[in-house]
């Protein structure tokens, strides 16, 4: 592998080239409970981690970690751990970095499932969370307190589409020795470069764009290698870092908690991840195409009370979209209708897009958001998640685009 | 010189040589992977280059992906 490969080249070459039994080109599925090793010493070697290998599938296994060298790579990190889902990935991240009476900062705008975890489950577990809006930039910095062990963000906030100041982050985490965490689920690292914009860690939910046919689901934690674990504020890691040095976070988070809480990901939909990364970059320019094709349409369209797409160019914040995107918007937009009967009616009305809860899908999807993944939220936090009852959010597929917007035309041609 | 490596005295070409070049000589699997002890003192990865190891000294690879701590 060469670090100075192209984002396309690395897609396809790096973390795995040929199995070094059978001379495979695509990575085998290594679908096996256990490796067995020819002595005792041989197998502890192993499992202490003074030799690399893979002993039990639930702590490593040769299919994943390819996945997870070759997602390295591409975050230009030091080392990465791939979960069962995108939430075990934030979940996995979150509890390596905090414990009992510890203190979170996050933006408002996060995913329905990102905000549950925050708000009732480690609440529950006596970790606390401040929400601040992503653009309130002194709001961040005012939020940290000493317990606090981490900051959150959305790259792109879900299904917000508010997009982050990473740079702006980044500085105020680092002022206060604290980490960046992001979620580059909505833009990938196709899009954009987290280390780049100064974050620490990367999180990631594969079943989106890197899968990009909404056949499997998966997560990933990415160390982007640039925080020093050494001085962290989070107990367990600091403790790792004496025995691992830089890895002290991905050695905390693998060893610590993803070895003893379970959810690690199966072989097979590490094979079909790393399939779906081979073709990441195209597919992104043309869901990018696609998503600013239909929302240009939206805008013309009298039966559409508001259009919200980051690469719009009247989007709030294009500023940092041309800075952190190159300009792409990526390919989730949302519309208004003006009534949760009008969104119905026109989602009711779609012949070929699928009423469905996924995004990133070669497939275009269409959901309405504040019934199904914000159902449980109140109005005061869907109005600060950016979520209304007449709102819909479109993950836009890599279709002919002449059809999506055929699609849509005909569904809102029966709305008055 | 004579180190020891993971616990096993090793004879080893050279009087002082680099952590980087020990992770050649020895062949090291993944050595993107590995933390790096030196007479119980972990190293910064950007000190492989800089540190020499010699006769008589301490040296434990542990990589982060076996079982238990």
């Amino acid at each position: 592998m060469s670090s100075s490969w192209s984002f396309n080249t690395k897609a396809i070459h790096s973390g795995y080239t040929r199995d070094p039994a059978t001379g495979a080109t695509s990575v085998p599925i290594y679908q096996t409970a256990s490796f067995s090793y020819p002595t005792a010493e041989a197998l502890a070697d192993v499992f202490t981690g003074r030799k690399y290998g893979h002993v039990y599938s639930r702590i490593s296994n040769p299919t994943v970690a390819a996945l997870e060298a070759r997602y390295t790579a591409l975050e230009s990190g030091i080392g990465a751990i791939a979960l069962a889902s995108g939430m075990a990935a934030i979940s996995a991240a979150l509890e390596a970095l905090c414990e009992v009476g510890d203190h979170l900062v996050a933006s408002s705008g996060l995913f329905g499932g990102t905000l549950h975890l925050l708000k009732e489950v480690l609440t529950r577990r006596g970790i606390t969370t401040t929400f601040v809006d992503l653009s309130d930039i002194d709001g961040f910095r005012a939020a940290i307190t000493p317990s606090t062990k981490a900051l959150i963000v959305e790259v792109i906030g879900n299904p917000k589409l508010d997009v982050a100041d990473l740079g702006a982050l980044a500085a105020v985490c680092h002022d206060n020795g604290i980490p960046l965490v992001v979620d580059n689920t909505l833009t990938t690292s196709y899009l954009f470069n987290a280390k780049q914009w100064g974050a620490d860690i990367v999180v990631n939910c594969l079943g989106k764009f890197v899968a990009g046919n909404g056949n499997t689901i998966g997560g990933i934690v990415v160390d982007t290698g640039k925080f020093d674990w050494s001085n962290s504020r989070s107990p367990l890691v600091k403790e790792f870092s004496e025995k691992f040095g830089n890895f002290a976070f991905i050695a905390a988070t693998r060893k610590h908690i993803v070895v003893n809480t379970g959810a690690c990901m199966a072989p097979l939909n590490a094979y079909l991840l790393m399939m779906g990364l081979e073709s990441l970059g195209l597919r992104m320019e043309r869901h990018c195409d696609n998503a600013l094709g239909l929302a240009l349409y939206f805008q013309k369209s009298s039966k559409i009370v508001e259009v919200r797409y980051p690469g719009l160019p009247g989007h709030a914040q294009t500023t940092l979209v041309q800075a952190q995107f190159n300009g792409k918007g990526g390919a989730v937009l949302t519309i208004r209708l003006g009534s949760k009967e009008r969104a119905y009616h026109a989602m009711n009305a779609l012949k070929m897009v699928s009423i469905a809860t996924n995004l990133g899908d070669a497939k275009t999807l269409a959901i309405h958001v504040a019934s199904t993944i914000y159902r449980n939220f109140t109005d005061e936090e869907r109005q600060s998640a950016g979520v209304y009852d007449d709102l819909i959010r479109i993950s836009v597929g890599i279709e002919g685009i002449q059809d999506i917007i055929a699609d849509f035309d005909q569904a809102l041609s029966g709305l008055e | 010189m004579e180190i020891t490596i993971n616990g096993d005295k090793t004879t080893v070409d050279g009087v002082n040589i680099s952590v980087s070049d020990l992770l050649k000589i020895r062949n090291v699997d993944m050595p993107d992977m590995v933390s790096v002890e030196v007479n119980g003192t972990i190293l910064e990865r950007s000190e492989f280059d800089s540190t020499q190891v010699g006769d008589g000294d301490q040296v434990e690879f542990l990589y982060f992906m076996g079982g238990g701590r």
